[in-house]
Formats: C-alpha cells, structure tokens, sequence
C-alpha cells in the first residue's frame, strides 16, 4: 500500500552526471531493443507497486466491509473524517518520534562510531577488531524483528523483566512499568528502534570513510589538527552523499515502520504508540474498515513521496552547490 | 506487511470482480443442498470424497481430540475422508476475508465467534447458509438457546438473529480461579457472596499480598471489567449491549457502576498497576507459579492450569453473585461460500456434535454442548463442567465486551490501561469507550 516511494538506493551509486543530455543512438532499431530489458521491470513495477496503488486510491473513496460485501461510492469523505480523527493525527505525530528514533540518533551515533571504528581503533587496535565491532553493531539488523521483539518485551516487562530486576538488585523500589504507561512506552520503543537502528548508519559510514582520500588527513595532521578538528573538518563533509542516502532511507522506513510496533506494543498503551502503518492494518483487518484503511495509507504515501523528494532536492542542491564550490 | 498487503489487494480486487457474478447465488446452493438431502445426511445415503478441514486448536486441546473422534466417525459412516489442514489463529483472523474470496477454500473451517469475526465473514457473503442443515439435522432443538445466539447472523453481520452460519461444538466462560493454599495459610475463607469475596480481597491486601493476578495488554482486564458490569446487569442490557436491542448508557447503570467498582478495585490494591503493560501469557505463568491468589480469566485457562499447578491446589468457583457471566459458545464450524462439498461438510459437522465426540470433549474438560456429564471422572473438570452446565441453564452466557462492533477490543484494552494508570477518571475513559461505542453501532445497523 505504501510502496510507491523509492526505498532501495544503492549507497555506492556515484552521483548521477547531473543532467547531462545523455547520448542518443542515432539508429531507431536498437532503441527498440532496449525498450525489451526495461519490460521486466516494466511489469514488476506495474504488477507489485502502480496497480495495487491505483486499487488502494480507489478503495479509499468508498465505505467498505471487505470479501464480497458491496462497496459504496462515498468520494473523499473517508478523507474528511481523517481530518479529524484524533489516532490518525497521533499516528503522524509518533512518526516524528519514530523519525528520531531511527533517523537522527542513529545518524549521529553511526557517524561517531564509524569514525572510532575507522580511525581510532583500526589504526591503533587492528582492522580485524574494528571489522568483528562492525559485525556485532550489524547484528540487531540481521536478526529478525520478531524475535528481537519478544527479547525486549521481557526485557521491559515491569514484573519479570530484565531490566527491572536489574533495577530492584540495585535497590530501585518502584521501578517503572515501561511498555504500560503511555509516557513510557514510546520511549521504550524508541531505544530499541535506536539499537535496531545502529548497525546501519555505522557500515555504511565505514564503508564511505574508506572512500576518503588518507592525503587530506595526513595533510591535516601535519599541520596541527587534532581527532576532532579532522573529523569535522574532513570526514563529514566527505560523507555527505552517504548521510543523504541514509537520512532518505531511514526516514521512509521510520514513516512506514510496523513490525516492531506489531510485535512490542500494538500502538499501546492507550494508543501512545500508534504509527500510521499499524493503524491502517487495524482499519483494514480488525474493524474491517478496508476504505477508511486505504485512506490512511494512501495519505501515508504521500507524505512518504512528499519527504522523499524534499530530502532528494537538498541532496541535489547540495551537490550542485559542492560542485560550484569547487 | 507491504507485499502482504500489495498482494492481498490485488487478490481481493480480482475476486470481487469475478465473484460478483455469482454473489447472490449463495442462498440458491444451500437450498439445493439442504433440500436435495433432506432425506440423506445423516443416515449414509450421501457419497462423500476427500473434504479439507481447518482449523487452530492445538494437538492435545479438546476441540482437536473431539474432532479426531468425529473424523473417525464420520469416515467409517459416510466412506469419504477428511484432510485436516492446520492454520494458525492470526493467520485466518486476519487472512480469511481475503483467503475466502478465492475457490481454493476449506469445505468446513473453525472460526471465531462474534459480530467482529464471523458476523463479519457472513456479511461479506462468504459464509454458507446453514439454516436447512440446522432444520434437517436437529442443530436447532440440539443446542441451548445462548449458545444458538452465536450461531446466527443478519445481513449486517450482527448476531442473535438472522440465518445459521455456523455451529459450535462446545463452550466456555469466565470464572473464577483460585489458589487454595494461599487462602488457607493467610487464613481467609473462600467467598461465596460478593461481598466476601471484596473482604478476602482485602484481607490479602492487608496480608501484603496483592490478590488479582492481572494483564492489562491484553483482553483479561476488559473481562474482570465486564465480570462487575454484569454484576449490576440484567439480560436486557445484555440485550441491548450485545444485539443493540435498546439504548445502552454509558453514563449510568451497569457500565457506570461496574467501572466505578473496578476502579474502587484499582484504587484499593487488589491490582497491581504495572498490569497495564502485561500480556495473559504473564498472568497466567504468575497464577500458576503461586504469585496471586485468584485469577479471574476464561475456561481457556482450565487444561493448562490442571495440567501445570504441582504446587497448590487449585479452586474454582462461578464469579460470586452474577447471575451473567462472560462466556459464549466456543469458535463456530463454518461452510465457506465457495466450498465444493456443502453436503458432507454439513454431515460432518453434525457428526462433531453427535455423543462421541461430545463425551471425549466433556472428559478433557472442553464443555461440550451437547454431551453427557456423567462420563468426567477428574475432579476437577467435574467442578467446571457442573459450573458451565449451571451457567448455561440459567441463561447466564453474556458474551465478551468486545463483540459488539468491530475493533472495540483494542478500545476495551486502552480502557483498562487507563483505569490502571489513572490517566483518565472512569467517566472519561467510558466516555471515549461510549462514543467509539456508539459510533461502531450506527455503523452496523446503519444509524
């Protein structure tokens, strides 16, 4: 429902030789034939991504109980009680936080740990202890979210869990019921959102750093810059097309994200922590609201194309920018 | 989710389209089947080949070994076979609308009871009519008239009335569990009026012991809730709560007065707050480990408490002065619009209500519906069957408090959640339970 935006960018794509008229074959027969390479994709694309879409705008402008029950015709009102549905509007707000969660702190972690990963412990401890730190960091990527999941709901639970039996050995009496109280339980989803997060940025900002050219760092450090001064100096500005790319793809996925809302809470307590895509699946399969659904999650795409096409200009602008300055 | 859901629409989107055709021919093809064999059926003249049969009870559960007895039974007197296929609860929960549309369906299907689940699939037209079957084989003068009321749904999918979509083969309730020693070494008698049983209660408090083992996540304290709404309720607000048959009152009466008793509960200790983030899973596993001295919770519960509890005694004991208490008919064997052997499918579900299957059911403890008591030799499923039996009687079943309109457990559980953080008062909270209430209503019955 929500797949019409671009999620999968390669990282490693040079940038695109900015607008460039690209070389026409002169002769018409071969363009022919490379029209036939694009039919798969041509299908596929029509197939899993334009007509499911076009089927779910055209579910949200009716009321529907779904199966063969008869759907009725009813315009853009599913949109207008959107408007004013107090969960739909929680569910964009707890996007925001899920944004952090999975976006910026994760980022400013990932450019941290890549850079004492890269710089600090590759050079002075060996590469082969900062590729295993690597891996472990990766690790909460592999793992499937169902089971990382169950893990953290006992480790939140407020009377056998981990966390609270740690908390009570040190002597906390009353220690919190992190996945039952509304102002809890969004932070509690958020640190696991973080550590499921980490592994992301940090290899992909690895993998950039080695990119770099050691000259400029060498260079820098001969003439009297320190760890810090290189780091944000150098490495940042280096890195840039990577963060893009990680800022585009991590912000859809903190738009869309499910699974570990699914799986550690259901949107609650209370509904605190409802995200847009949990209540679409509880519009189309609990109330079978399947119209009202569809609206949600047409609304959801839009936002999810409009954020990435914002954060694809900046990553142009900047670029072109990076190219006049040069 | 995505591809699920990408994939999903395209399936439903392509089976509307070509199920339209034949969508108002439903009510034809039982006639054809309840007619063409009013005379066959149950004495042997049909002639059945393989059906496919699924379900989600577990291999040692009740249901599934009642069933086995009816499989066999049912093959050794028709000749035909019948090809279990295992589902999982979530799978069909959230799947069968979709599954259903297509032609590869299951000839008989398990399914859970309820204006949100079945009531929903029978609106969508993607339930077989039964009524012919229930005339022709006795289902209607078989089964109590509260466990009927599950089996029936009208056009909006709203039960109680309307044609037969399904038939259940056993029941549960709610009751009260309780832990026998812990009474005894705190020296509290056991209840027998509800005014005792709040006087045990606070004696356990008073003892440092919190007395209601508790899960706030999921649906046993929306249950505990409804246990005290009923307490001050009578048939008709079951009536008009459950069938819309009337007004309901969310600002006084019985939902007034049993939220403010839970809250009274709350408030005085016999529940601990951090239930708001457990499941039933963490409840139950604490009940049994000794934590709590009562668990208030479904018949679900009874094998695995009978099975599990070394350490104490367990006692039971209708939830005391409620003359309605929460419980139904089990999950309901439906016959999908699009099945291929309406006939057997139907002879095979009369064959899971016949005594075999029903008396295997009794003696594990899965309350039958139609079984013969006198088979139980433990103890203890004796108490529980005799306490279902009693319940049933009495026209003491009042359903759950989340059947009423689609996706109110979600609410009913935020509603607990907010009683046990104290983030609303009791008239907020049933305030928004009301008007999610209300609104779900007009839904269904069209305003």
């Amino acid at each position: 429902m929500s797949n019409a935006a671009p999620s999968i960018i390669d990282p490693t794509a040079a940038p695109a030789p900015s607008r460039g008229r690209a070389p026409t074959p002169g002769r018409r027969p071969s363009t022919r034939v490379y029209w036939l390479y694009l039919l798969p994709g041509g299908i596929a694309l029509t197939v899993v991504i334009i007509v499911p879409f076009a089927m779910n705008l055209w579910y949200s402008l009716h009321k529907w109980k779904g199966g063969l029950a008869p759907m009725r015709w009813i315009g853009f009102d599913n949109y207008v009680d959107l408007m004013s549905d107090d969960a739909f509007w929680r569910s964009f707000q707890n996007s925001l936080w899920m944004i952090v969660a999975m976006v910026i702190v994760p980022t400013l972690i990932g450019i941290v740990l890549a850079a004492v990963l890269f710089d600090v412990v590759g050079k002075n401890i060996g590469t082969r202890t900062a590729s295993f730190l690597r891996a472990v960091y990766y690790l909460p990527q592999i793992l499937p979210i169902a089971v990382a999941g169950i893990v953290w709901n006992w480790i939140f639970n407020a009377e056998t869990g981990a966390l609270n039996e740690i908390l009570r050995s040190l002597g906390v009496t009353d220690p919190p019921n992190w996945l039952g109280v509304p102002g809890l339980a969004l932070p509690a989803v958020m640190i696991v959102l973080v550590w499921i997060q980490i592994g992301y940025p940090t290899v992909i900002f690895m993998s950039a750093l080695q990119r770099v050219d050691p000259e400029l760092y060498e260079a820098a450090e001969i003439d009297g810059a320190g760890w810090y001064r290189r780091f944000r100096a150098i490495t940042i500005p280096q890195i840039r097309p990577e963060t893009f790319v990680i800022t585009l793809t991590c912000t859809i996925a903190a738009l869309k994200v499910f699974a570990p809302i699914y799986v550690l809470t259901r949107g609650g307590p209370e509904g605190s922590t409802l995200v847009p895509s949990y209540y679409t699946f509880l519009n189309f399969f609990d109330k079978s609201k399947i119209g009202y659904g569809a609206a949600v999650a047409t609304v959801l795409t839009f936002v999810i194309i409009v954020v990435a096409v914002v954060i694809q200009s900046l990553q142009a602008r900047a670029e072109r920018r990076e190219e006049e300055g040069r | 989710m995505r591809i699920r859901s990408a994939l999903s629409a395209v399936a439903v989107g392509a089976l509307a389209v070509t199920m339209a055709a034949c969508g108002s021919g439903n009510g034809g093809s039982t006639g054809d089947g309840g007619g063409s064999d009013a005379s066959g059926g149950a004495d042997g003249e049909l002639s059945c080949g393989e059906i496919t049969f699924w379900h989600y009870e577990g291999d040692d559960s009740a249901m599934n070994q009642s069933w086995l007895v009816a499989i066999d039974e049912w093959e050794a007197a028709i000749g035909g076979t019948v090809k279990v296929e295992k589902q999982t609860f979530e799978q069909l929960q959230k799947n069968a609308k979709i599954v259903l549309t297509g032609d590869d369906v299951p000839d008989v299907m398990e399914y859970n009871k309820g204006n949100g689940t079945a009531g929903q699939l029978a609106s969508q037209g993607l339930l077989t009519e039964l009524d012919d079957y229930a005339a022709d084989y006795g289902w209607d003068s078989v089964l109590p008239s509260s466990i009927q009321t599950t089996a029936r749904y009208d056009e909006d999918g709203l039960m109680g009335s309307g044609p037969w979509f399904g038939v259940p083969t056993y029941g549960e309730y709610v009751t009260v569990y309780y832990n026998e020693e812990m009474f005894a070494d705190n020296g509290i008698e056991v209840p027998t009026t509800f005014a005792e049983l709040e006087a045990a209660l606070d004696a356990f408090v008073a003892a440092g012991i919190t007395p209601l083992a508790e899960a706030g996540a999921e649906y046993p304290m929306g249950q505990l809730w409804y246990q005290l709404v009923l307490h001050h309720a009578d048939r008709d607000f079951v009536d008009a709560f459950q069938l819309f048959d009337g007004d309901v009152d969310f600002t006084s009466g019985p939902l007034k007065e049993g939220t403010d008793t839970l809250q009274g509960w709350i408030d005085k200790g016999y529940i601990n707050p951090n239930a708001s983030g457990l499941t039933a899973e963490d409840m139950g596993v604490a009940f049994i480990a000794g934590k709590y001295p009562v668990m208030v919770s479904g018949s679900w519960w009874f094998g695995r408490l009978n099975a599990e509890i070394s350490d104490f005694t367990l006692g039971q004991m209708i939830f005391p002065e409620n003359s309605l208490n929460a419980g139904s008919s089990g999950n309901l064997l439906v016959i999908p619009t699009n099945a291929k052997e309406k006939d057997c499918a139907a002879s095979f579900i009369d064959t899971a209500l016949a005594q075999g299957a029903q008396n295997k059911l009794a003696e594990l403890g899965g309350l039958p519906v139609a079984g013969d008591a006198s088979v139980i030799t433990d103890e203890n499923v004796k108490v529980l069957t005799q306490n279902w039996d009693a319940i049933v009687a009495d026209d003491g079943l009042a359903f759950y408090p989340d059947w009423p309109v689609a996706g109110f457990y979600d609410q009913v559980v935020s509603f607990g959640q907010s009683l046990l953080n104290g983030s609303k008062t009791p008239d907020q909270a049933l305030d928004t339970l009301g008007t999610f209430y209300q609104e779900g209503r007009a839904d269904i019955t069209g305003e």
